[in-house]
């Protein structure tokens, strides 16, 4: 008798999604409660990859800690640079030089379609493609080439200094530069052919996962996931830095805020971002590439500042609270994924196993970035 | 412009303070100060106003803690912060019924600060495991726990 009131009360069950699951990109637990084959209740839990970063700030110099940027999200960590480089350089009051600037953008941009690159390998293989993995490896593979003879590394970069950059760009990096933007070019129609007309990803992502535009406001979202809701928001745009404002480019955005969306965004945010690179190439100023009054010992007066950059991912927000001393007080790292993922339980309701995974891996997540 | 629409809708809540920001030196439009009973309030008219909540985090001044709040708007530029002097060991009243997305950062803050937030719908530890008994971005926490 007991045993048949157990099992109509318990009508769901619980699953554990990770922490060692290859869907969920490194090492993110979700805890899930199930109807059937239907989701009722998704409850992320982070915090495996924490690793202090913000702890780690207030007890080493501004110098010491620029390393560390490049260990939140590994994967466009030169937007992390820029983001702490830019804080710190309005607290000391320096402006890097005018190629420095433009250096930053391209290997930024970069950086940003190699994150992007990477995004479509691994989230197809989500979705059970294999090959277009080895497609845009092997045009990843370019970038980090051209990546590692300016800054010394294939991953983890810690290029940018306060005031500029440490090494130039030479005539093999800009001519490689040209050639990976025609290759990149060349590829798309690939792409297209392989996956965007793929009728088994166009039914496995339309309608799936939709984020609203009330979402995005009440949970901050930022990034491809924003934007594929339809909403123009993108900082290089909104709030120009560094020489952003001189070249011109597009903000691709969606209209239904599906998975699709997001992909297209992130498809059509590699073209812009090598039309920047092609027009940074053009453009490129000659003159030094490091600010000439750096202090080589950074002791900002007191004060604080908030610096917001577009990662790939979204908003990198970086707020310094400044006491006059060589150590920061208190750094706080605003990342994108942390507020992206939030949403999630959300998102997550009512779908099935095989959508949840669709629908984190169209997050875009690294949780490296997330558990800091 | 969207700084005035913001100054103009925060005036009736009487604030300590509701002053231009100089957005060169630190990246703020608009600087507010409040009382943490407050917050709630000044979260609800932000929301109105169309601005998102793009972080959420403690200082721990050693008496007391500032709570920073920093809003934006994703067709403006506009960047507001709001600082709340919180005594130790006060609670803050919470902001996650305004800003879903406030949930998250509002446990980030309890779990490395130890901040109590009335109203939160799941104050639990977010990063840190939950057998832990430190907040480690406390200037009181003595450092590596293994030492």
């Amino acid at each position: 008798m007991e045993m048949i009131t157990r099992g109509i009360e318990e009508k769901t069950y619980t699953l554990n999604l990770g922490p060692q699951h290859p869907s969920t990109h490194g090492v993110l637990r979700v805890l899930l409660e199930m109807d059937g084959e239907f989701i009722t209740k998704a409850d992320p839990d982070i915090g495996y990859g924490h690793r202090a970063h913000e702890h780690m700030a207030e007890n080493r110099n501004y110098h010491q800690f620029l390393p560390n940027l490049g260990r939140l999200d590994y994967l466009h960590a030169l937007a992390y640079n820029h983001g702490y480089c830019m804080a710190v350089e309005k607290l000391i009051g320096v402006a890097p030089p005018e190629r420095a600037e433009f250096i930053r953008v391209i290997t930024n941009e970069l950086n940003r379609i190699a994150s992007h690159l990477l995004w479509f390998g691994a989230y197809l293989l989500d979705l059970g493609a294999f090959t277009p993995f080895l497609y845009c490896f092997d045009d990843r593979e370019n970038i980090l080439d051209l990546l590692e003879r300016v800054t010394g590394s294939r991953l983890t970069y810690c290029y940018y200094r306060f005031g500029g950059v440490p090494l130039d760009i030479d005539d093999d990096f800009i001519a490689g530069a040209r050639a990976f933007v025609k290759r990149l070019r060349s590829r798309w129609s690939d792409y297209d052919n392989l996956v965007t007309k793929n009728v088994i990803f166009i039914h496995r992502t339309k309608d799936v996962g939709v984020v609203t535009k009330d979402q995005c406001l009440q949970y901050g979202l930022t990034g491809p996931m924003l934007r594929g809701s339809g909403i123009p928001y993108d900082i290089r745009k909104v709030e120009p830095y560094s020489a952003y404002p001189l070249f011109d480019f597009e903000i691709p955005v969606g209209q239904n805020g599906d998975i699709f969306d997001r992909y297209m965004v992130r498809l059509a945010e590699m073209e812009q971002s090598l039309r920047i690179i092609e027009q940074a190439l053009d453009k490129l100023p000659n003159g030094p590439i490091m600010a000439e009054k750096v202090p080589k010992r950074v002791k900002p007066a007191e004060g604080e500042v908030y610096q917001a950059v577009e990662a790939a991912r979204g908003e990198f927000g970086c707020y310094i609270v400044s006491q006059g001393d060589i150590k920061p007080y208190r750094i706080k790292l605003r990342v994108p994924c942390f507020a992206n993922l939030s949403v999630f339980p959300e998102l997550a309701v009512d779908t099935l196993v095989a959508d949840l995974v669709a629908i984190l891996g169209s997050i875009d997540l690294v949780i490296p970035e997330i558990d800091r | 412009m969207l700084q005035d629409k913001i100054k103009a809708a925060l005036a009736p809540l009487n604030l300590e303070k509701v002053a231009d920001g100089d957005y060169a030196k630190t990246g703020y439009h608009l600087e507010v100060a409040a009382q943490p009973e407050q917050m709630p309030q000044v979260a609800q008219t932000l929301l109105d106003t169309g601005c998102f909540l793009e972080s959420l985090t403690a200082v721990d001044l050693g008496e007391s803690f500032t709570m920073v709040y920093h809003f934006a708007n994703f067709f403006e530029l506009c960047r507001t912060v709001v600082h709340a002097a919180l005594p130790k060991p006060k609670g803050m009243p919470s902001i996650s019924k305004v800003y879903p997305g406030a949930n998250w950062y509002e446990r980030e803050v309890f779990d490395m600060f130890g901040i109590h937030f009335f109203g939160h719908p799941d104050l639990r530890r977010i990063l840190l495991p939950d057998t832990v008994d430190y907040h480690p971005l406390l200037k009181s926490f003595a450092g590596d726990p293994w030492k």
